[in-house]
């Protein structure tokens, strides 16, 4: 697993970031965690654990921070696939160990995690009813046919990375990384992921009215492209 | 509703969907620019000619189809307001994008002096 970059978008993670870095770090020596100008103490958290830790001078959103991760890692030409992976705790390693087998013996550039192919009785009502809606959404702007369209574990391979520039600095992200996917044609697959929704997790997700920022993000995007 | 109505309406109405146009296009083309400039000087040039004879904003505003001169002028400021409203959401978009390429620029380069490549 030496050829695999993990990146970890951190932002105020400081209780449950260091469990999160060691489980990583038991299967993915690499890891790189992007510190979105957390101020709970992340930063010396992550530092403790050796890993690389690239720190943005100020908070400039998820989308910012993985894309920052993505091009830390590029600038290593031994990196040949690529891990996102949330710094919360919901993502489950294996998982990710999965998603790289499929990436090395199966024709796919870009795997992505699905709560709704698995065992979806762990995912809260309310909010899957949300997801859905966000699925089709995307389905229908990115023209790419998934179940989950904001999963954050996702693996790929070096051609879908170098390409990748993610402009949208928020949550919107997740759908833009879709479309990328659906503009440049990339061989894309879902796998079934575990998420774990603990008290902090929960604590932690974004407010459901925030789909109408990502909603508007999308479609002003689209409509200027 | 007389016909005099009816051009105030496609006026402002036009006016609007220009707005709408100006926050869909790049706003960083040549054309745009000389746009806000031309755009400028008709706006001074109104200015100087109503402040200079009052009477003709009211001439202009019966020939809309407004009743007076002052309404036609609240008419025009909301338009300019929506549309220096949308052009200063375009720019600080594109400075957050700026931003945020400089900021990450930053970031990597101190994260690597930390950690020299092996």
């Amino acid at each position: 697993m030496d050829d695999v970059a993990v990146i970890v978008p951190v932002h105020n993670e400081a209780p449950v970031i260091h469990g999160v870095l060691e489980e990583i770090t038991r299967v993915f020596p690499r890891v790189i965690c992007v510190d979105d100008g957390s101020t709970d103490g992340s930063v010396e958290a992550m530092e403790s654990l050796g890993v690389v830790v690239v720190c943005h001078p100020f908070n400039l959103g998820q989308g910012a921070a993985l894309q920052t991760g993505v091009e830390y890692a590029c600038g290593d030409p031994s990196v040949q696939y690529f891990v996102t992976f949330d710094a919360d705790g919901q993502h489950s390693v294996e998982d990710a160990r999965n998603m790289i087998v499929v990436l090395r013996t199966e024709p796919v550039d870009v795997v992505l995690g699905s709560r709704f192919l698995g065992d979806v009785s762990e995912v809260p009502r309310f909010r899957k009813l949300a997801l859905r809606f966000a699925v089709h959404f995307t389905n229908w702007t990115s023209g790419v046919t998934l179940t989950d369209a904001h999963n954050g574990l996702r693996a790929f391979n070096r051609a879908f990375a170098a390409g990748l520039d993610l402009q949208q600095s928020d949550m919107a992200h997740a759908s833009e990384i879709i479309e990328y996917i659906g503009k440049h044609a990339f061989a894309y697959r879902e796998m079934p992921v575990t998420i774990s929704y603990t008290d902090y997790s929960r604590s932690k997700e974004q407010s459901l009215l925030n789909a109408v920022n990502v909603a508007f993000d999308v479609l002003v995007k689209k409509v200027t492209r | 509703m007389t016909l005099d109505q009816v051009t105030i309406k496609v006026v402002i109405i036009a006016g609007l969907l220009a707005a709408l146009v100006l926050f869909f296009v790049n706003p960083n083309t040549h054309g745009s620019r000389a746009t806000q400039k031309i755009g400028v000087v008709l706006v001074v040039a109104f200015g100087i000619i109503v402040a200079w004879s009052p009477n003709i904003s009211n001439e202009i505003a019966h020939r809309l189809g407004v009743g007076r001169g002052a309404d036609l002028l609240l008419y025009v400021l909301t338009l300019a307001f929506v549309f220096s409203l949308l052009a200063h959401y375009i720019r600080s978009r594109e400075e957050a994008r700026r931003i945020a390429v400089l900021a990450r620029r930053v970031a990597i380069l101190e994260a690597r002096m930390k950690v020299p490549p092996e």
